[in-house]
């Protein structure tokens, strides 16, 4: 009997130091916008397609779109959706709900202060809601820790975009994020799948940093006004093959628009041979 | 050591000023003419401060000399209360002088801030890096 009951209690305690045996992945954490700055921070000239695997679909909907239209009043103020927002500049908080009986961490919960988003991130296995339930700007989010690397999957997100350059994000986009912490620094990948507008999963990777005296600024006030004058019925688009912008990014990079505009393709190594060719007969 | 706070807090304000409101729905870069300037004066109709942006409208006269309301695209309200700037800052009616890049629709008479002054006090925003002057 003696011997069920230190078993028994081993079980338990080794069971209990698993589950508090994670990294801590909870705090405040600011951009780090090192990478892609350009894209990310204040943005580059129009026609910027390039690493994204866009079907035709996305081609067309980018062909017609005029950066302009976000003056609209309906668009002032809308959210980034959850597969977008980690690209822009700002800061988040994240912290855990715990079940008071057990200590074991029910969901971890953030706090994205560009838009003022809140998010769940469900960790006690629940199953994610049928299709039909309404989707939001930040999904339904469940996660599983894979050794110290915290794997979270999204669904439910509200249509969007990828790029400001107009590629478009579909209601069907499946978000799979893993958060890996490094010391104060904290590795932030997110891979997307969209069968409306994409043609493969399209990778993304950010770097946060650990914010340790805090900081203020966590409100975002967006109220909608006349931005810019203009008729409040007309909604700015470009009909096919009238976009005088879309070639801009091609053109100041010196590249051939075929190679900016191409998709999954030109995001390999091995498309490197075929931009040589193309380069050669300019 | 000792920390000169001369050269801290600017450096702080400035990393403030790039986590927050710096980027907008659009890019500036697609939607302005980054390599063209042109300077306006007029009487400032509207303050918007605010983000993802703020406006100032200010009524000035345009190339074909009539007068219309231009719209003028500045920071986001979190950037540019990390330089001084408040919703009290500027008023309806000052007079003000702004140099800024033009949109890149023809037809739209829009700027992206790049300096302001406003000579009834000498209150200057612009030509960064900590961008207030008084």
């Amino acid at each position: 009997m003696r011997a069920l009951v230190l078993c028994g209690a081993l079980t338990a305690a080794l069971a209990a130091t698993s589950a508090h045996a994670q990294i801590d992945i909870t705090g405040e954490w600011a951009t780090k916008a090192h990478e892609d700055f350009d894209d990310r921070v204040p943005g580059d000239v129009q026609g910027d397609f390039t690493g994204v695997p866009m079907n035709d679909a996305a081609r067309r909907f980018a062909e017609s779109w005029d950066v302009t239209r976000v003056n609209l009043l309906e668009h002032q103020c809308q959210p980034y959706n959850v597969a977008h927002i980690f690209r822009g500049p700002m800061q988040f908080r994240i912290w855990t709900e715990k079940d008071p009986a057990t200590q074991s961490i029910i969901s971890y919960r953030e706090y994205l202060g560009t838009y003022q988003q809140f998010r769940t991130i469900w960790m006690d296995n629940r199953p994610h809601p049928p299709d039909y339930v309404p989707h939001t700007n930040m999904g339904f989010s469940t996660g599983e820790w894979h050794g110290d690397i915290l794997t979270v999957t999204t669904t439910h997100i509200k249509k969007e975009f990828y790029r400001r350059s107009g590629i478009p994000s579909s209601d069907r986009t499946t978000l799979v994020e893993h958060y890996i912490r490094h010391g104060n620094l904290l590795s932030h990948v997110m891979i997307i799948t969209d069968p409306v507008y994409l043609t493969e999963p399209y990778l993304n990777s950010e770097e946060f940093v650990q914010m340790e005296r805090g900081n203020q600024n966590w409100l975002y006030n967006c109220e909608y006004v006349m931005e810019v004058p203009m008729d409040k019925n007309r909604v700015p688009y470009y009909l096919p093959g009238m976009n005088p912008f879309i070639q801009d990014y091609a053109k100041k990079f010196g590249l051939p628009f075929e190679a900016v505009f191409g998709g999954a393709p030109t995001t390999y190594p091995e498309y490197e041979p075929k931009l040589e060719q193309l380069m050669k007969g300019r | 050591m000792r920390m000169n706070w001369k050269i801290v807090l600017p450096a702080a304000c400035l990393m403030l000023m790039a986590a927050f409101g710096v980027r907008a729905h659009h890019s500036f870069t697609a939607t302005y003419f980054e390599d063209r300037e042109i300077t306006i004066e007029g009487k400032l109709l509207q303050f918007m401060f605010r983000n993802p942006h703020s406006f100032v409208h200010i009524e000035a006269p345009g190339d074909d000399g009539q007068m219309h309301r231009w719209a003028v695209e500045w920071g986001g309200a979190g950037a540019l209360a990390g330089q001084g700037v408040t919703n009290q800052t500027l008023r309806a009616g000052d007079v003000v002088k702004i140099t800024g890049n033009p949109g890149r629709e023809a037809g739209d008479y829009r700027l992206r801030m790049q300096y302001l002054r406003r000579d009834s006090d000498g209150f200057e925003w612009g030509k960064k890096p900590g961008e207030t002057f008084q």
